[in-house]
Formats: C-alpha cells, sequence, structure tokens
C-alpha cells in the first residue's frame, strides 16, 4: 500500500482517539454526542482515503454519501432522545442516566 | 500533499477543539468547520459529490440540529466537567500520535496490496446501478429516523 494511505489512516486514527477520548471523559450528554461526530469524520476519511489510493473513488464516495444520509437520521434521533432526556431529568449530565426507573 | 496535510492537521485541531471547549455553541462551530475541512479535502481527492454532501448537510443541517438542541436545553443549566481531562489531554494525544505514525510505519511495506482496478462510468452509474440495495437501506433509515422523531415527540392525550 502506498505511504498515503497510511498518512490518511494515522489521521484518521488520531480522529477516532479524539472521539474516545472525549466518550471516555466528558459528562455532558451534548458533548458525548459531539464526540460520536467525531468519530464519523474519522471513519468518514478512512472510507474515501481508501478508494482515493486504490483509484476507486466513485464507489468510496457512494459509500461515504450513504454512511452521511444514515448519519443525519442518527444526529436527528439521537437529539430528540437528549431533549427528552433533559426534560425528564432537569440535567444535561450523563451521571444521572443511571435509574432506569420509568 | 503539504496542503492536503495543512488540511488535515486543521480537520484534527478543529475536532480537538469542538471536544474540549467549555462552551457547547463553540463546540457545535468548530465541530463544523472541521467539517468544512473535510468537505474541503474531499473536494481535493476528488470526490465532489462526498464533498457537497458534507459540507451542505454535516456543516449545515447537523450544526444547525446542534444548536437548536443547546438553545432547547440552555434552561438546564451547565455540567461542570472535571478539569483534569483537559489537562491531561495533551500528554495521552502525544503519545497516541507517536505510537499511531509508529506503527503505520512499520505497517507500510507489510500489508499486501490489492490490485488497482480503474473505474468505469460515472458518480450516478456507481450509485444506481452497483449500490442500488445501498438506496433501499437509506430509505428505510430516513424513515426510521421520521418516525423515532414524530413519536418521541408526540402529544399527549388528556385521559394519558
Amino acid at each position: 500500500m502506498s505511504s498515503t494511505w497510511f498518512l490518511y489512516m494515522a489521521f484518521s486514527a488520531g480522529l477516532l482517539f479524539v472521539g474516545v477520548y472525549c466518550l471516555l471523559t466528558m459528562k455532558n450528554v451534548i458533548k458525548l454526542f459531539i464526540g460520536i461526530e467525531v468519530i464519523s469524520k474519522g471513519v468518514s476519511l478512512a472510507l474515501l482515503a481508501s478508494g482515493f489510493v486504490k483509484k476507486n473513488t466513485l464507489l468510496a464516495q457512494s459509500l461515504v454519501v450513504t454512511f452521511i444520509v444514515v448519519e443525519v437520521s442518527l444526529v436527528a434521533t439521537a437529539l430528540a432522545i437528549i431533549i427528552n432526556i433533559t426534560k425528564h431529568t432537569k440535567s444535561l449530565d450523563v451521571r444521572k442516566l443511571t435509574k432506569l426507573k420509568g | 500533499m503539504m496542503l492536503q496535510i495543512v488540511l488535515l492537521t486543521g480537520l484534527v485541531l478543529f475536532s480537538i477543539l469542538a471536544i474540549l471547549s467549555k462552551d457547547l455553541i463553540k463546540s457545535a462551530i468548530s465541530l463544523a468547520l472541521a467539517s468544512l475541512l473535510l468537505g474541503i479535502i474531499f473536494f481535493r481527492m476528488g470526490a465532489h459529490y462526498a464533498g457537497v454532501f458534507e459540507i451542505s448537510v454535516v456543516a449545515g443541517l447537523i450544526t444547525v440540529l446542534f444548536i437548536l438542541t443547546i438553545a432547547l436545553t440552555k434552561a438546564e443549566g451547565e455540567v461542570r466537567e472535571s478539569k483534569l481531562p483537559k489537562l491531561v489531554f495533551p500528554l495521552f494525544f502525544v503519545v497516541f500520535i507517536l505510537i499511531d505514525f509508529f506503527v503505520m510505519k512499520g505497517l507500510l511495506q507489510k500489508i499486501p496490496a490489492l490490485p488497482e482496478t480503474a473505474e468505469q462510468g460515472t458518480f450516478g452509474d456507481v450509485l444506481w446501478k452497483q449500490r442500488t440495495f445501498d438506496l433501499i437501506g437509506q430509505l428505510a433509515v430516513i424513515l426510521a429516523g421520521v418516525f423515532s422523531v414524530l413519536a418521541l415527540f408526540r402529544k399527549r392525550n388528556k385521559d394519558e
């Protein structure tokens, strides 16, 4: 494989690290979701870089477009859930979500 | 290639800013800028459709949704984050980057290269003919998203 691919993969791994670090250390629900978004950026960069170095940009593009559509749907649903959770617990703190009592 | 590396570094820096910033609005805007840079990287790779989607949908729509949610939940007050993760982050990040580049450099000649196959046709051909099943999946996901948002925001009946 070419060194270009490894360069992109290194940056993509950096993005994944940033996202996972956010998920492990932050407490604000919205912040946690921003971490998930950062991870998704790393994944789409890895997908497109793999297609780019193998001269399969069109196929990689179509996968990235599919991924973005799924991401938007996920974001809309997750943010709606976050708003409902905030109404319920009166806080954005993820530690207050430990009770599963209806 | 140099410009591409600068853009990639900017992408990682804005992502770091997005997770470490105290103000949620600033976080959302940093995330949008990171998406913008990713879109430009896509354009420079020759993936124009993916770039357009990244800039219009991720940098535009998702940021609007984030800011809307932040505005709707602002009344509940801020969550106090502990300072230790923010202070320790640069150390962890530098260690990770060193390991990352070391491992990637070590793998450079080890992974066997798959054959390169030149593509033919246009983006439309690939999307509509090769990935037709993905489109059905996308429709299902969009509908699932719409119905879940409708279910989450439905009004309660009086007798409930």
